[in-house]
């Protein structure tokens, strides 16, 4: 028989915890489930559930947004991206845009889109234009840029790629000093393409309770039942509380494509730094269709905070899971969903948009 | 973004797919499922308008549910 979300809240609240545990989620979208379904204030008081690296527009590197502003701006392309890229701020002096909504409302042609497949018919819609696709995402949205590359795109169409690997940021944390968390639920769909074994690095590695959720209450309630009930046992092992896209090996196909038309290269998180082997780049087949090698740079000598998140901003500890996003002294006050100062209040998969939009009033710590 | 919708296929032309997900029609590529065999009337898991994976019947219903709750709770989020 189905367990109900209320039977696996049972199970869990039966369970003889007796310390604090966290439980991280890397996933915008388990968050957003998560903070929807009041699933903090259902869970027995020790066991914390702190949002990671799961929002790919917040660790977009400052630099490649201020790249799509200028090439928006300066090169007459019509730059397309994602709609929660476009109010990502950058920092730009006072009188240039900060945004590509600004850069929009300043005249550039600047399109949100909703799939590459729009990409590929704006580019092939305006073949006197060059279109440049600006995309940040981790690989549930990279593998279907791939499809596309592969599909094949007209010769106007250029790459800004920002795409991300997910697992080697939770690399990174498990193998600091303090990873700040004792289990993980993996993201679903990451999961779903890329196969759950991705994340088995976790639990063998590392002796971490990891279990795969989809983004209903009753999945996510199960994978903190699993993680749980591992850390009690004292036996570790990935579960899959997601099987019904969640297949052993994902999705081979989208896999081959994936190393088809892109590499693995170390990649800069905005805030973060450089994590090893974490983004992509165009393979050399594609190399024509790279916007940074077409268009070249655009960066100004002396622009100040290059790469930075503004100023007061904490976007980059929320981002790692130091700390909740109510810690930050601008959450909800100079920085909200209406007049976002970091990229976490922007983003749909932002933890503080996502805190802030659902009222969260918790006065959580961490630490 | 990383949150994906259930659709129904209503025709398929190659790798070019019309889906429908509660009354709403789009056009879905079967690019990174053209290993699966694939069939009117099956369940997809959407992304960024490409499949992922099938799925059942059920699972698609209870993840509509799911994602109506959503967009009852946060007006913000429709259309995104």
């Amino acid at each position: 028989m189905m367990l109900t979300a209320k039977d696996w809240l049972e199970k869990i609240r039966a369970l003889p915890l007796t310390r604090r545990v966290r439980i991280m989620n890397v996933c915008g979208g388990h968050e957003r489930s998560i903070t929807m379904a009041g699933l903090r204030g259902a869970l027995p008081q020790n066991v914390e559930l702190i949002p990671g690296p799961g929002c790919p527009v917040c660790v977009c590197p400052e630099e490649d947004v201020y790249h799509a502003i200028q090439l928006a701006m300066h090169a007459g392309v019509i730059l397309v991206a994602f709609g929660d890229m476009l109010r990502v701020p950058v920092n730009a002096p006072k009188a240039e845009p900060r945004s590509l909504e600004q850069a929009k409302a300043a005249g550039a042609d600047i399109r949100p889109i909703s799939s590459p497949q729009e990409a590929v018919s704006i580019a092939r819609e305006n073949p006197e234009r060059q279109v440049v696709f600006f995309v940040a995402g981790f690989e549930t949205t990279t593998a279907p840029v791939a499809a596309m590359l592969l599909e094949g795109i007209p010769d106007n169409l250029f790459l800004l790629l920002s795409c991300r690997l997910t697992w080697p940021a939770v690399a990174m944390l498990l193998d600091g000093e303090l990873p700040g968390f004792d289990a993980l639920i993996a993201p679903g769909h990451v999961a779903t393409v890329m196969g759950p074994e991705e994340w088995s690095f976790v639990t063998e590695q590392h002796a971490i309770p990891a279990a795969v959720a989809g983004f209903a209450p009753v999945s996510l309630l199960a994978a903190i039942y699993s993680v749980l009930r591992q850390l009690l046992e004292g036996e570790c092992f990935l579960d899959n509380c997601y099987p019904e896209v969640v297949r052993p090996g994902g999705n081979a196909a989208a896999q081959k494509q994936l190393q088809q038309a892109l590499n693995v290269v170390d990649a800069n998180w905005r805030g973060i730094g450089i994590i090893p082997a974490s983004g992509f780049a165009l393979a050399s087949r594609f190399e024509g269709h790279d916007a940074r090698k077409h268009f070249g740079g655009f960066e100004v000598e002396g622009r100040k905070r290059v790469g930075e998140m503004p100023p007061g901003c904490d976007c980059a500890r929320v981002v790692l899971g130091k700390i909740y996003p109510n810690e930050c002294k601008l959450f909800g006050t100079a920085c909200t969903p209406r007049t976002p100062v970091g990229p976490c209040m922007v983003s749909d998969e932002g933890a503080c948009r996502i805190w802030r939009a659902s009222g969260v009033k918790v006065p959580s710590t961490i630490e | 973004m990383c949150l994906g919708i259930p659709m129904q296929i209503v025709a398929i032309d190659g790798y070019n797919a019309r889906c429908t997900a509660k009354g709403v029609m789009r056009e879905v590529s079967l690019f990174m499922l053209q290993d699966e065999p694939i069939a009117v009337d099956d369940f997809v898991m959407v992304h960024v308008g490409y499949a992922l994976q099938k799925m059942s019947e059920l699972e698609a219903r209870s993840t509509w549910e799911l994602l109506d709750e959503m967009l009852a709770y946060d007006p913000d989020m429709q259309g995104t």
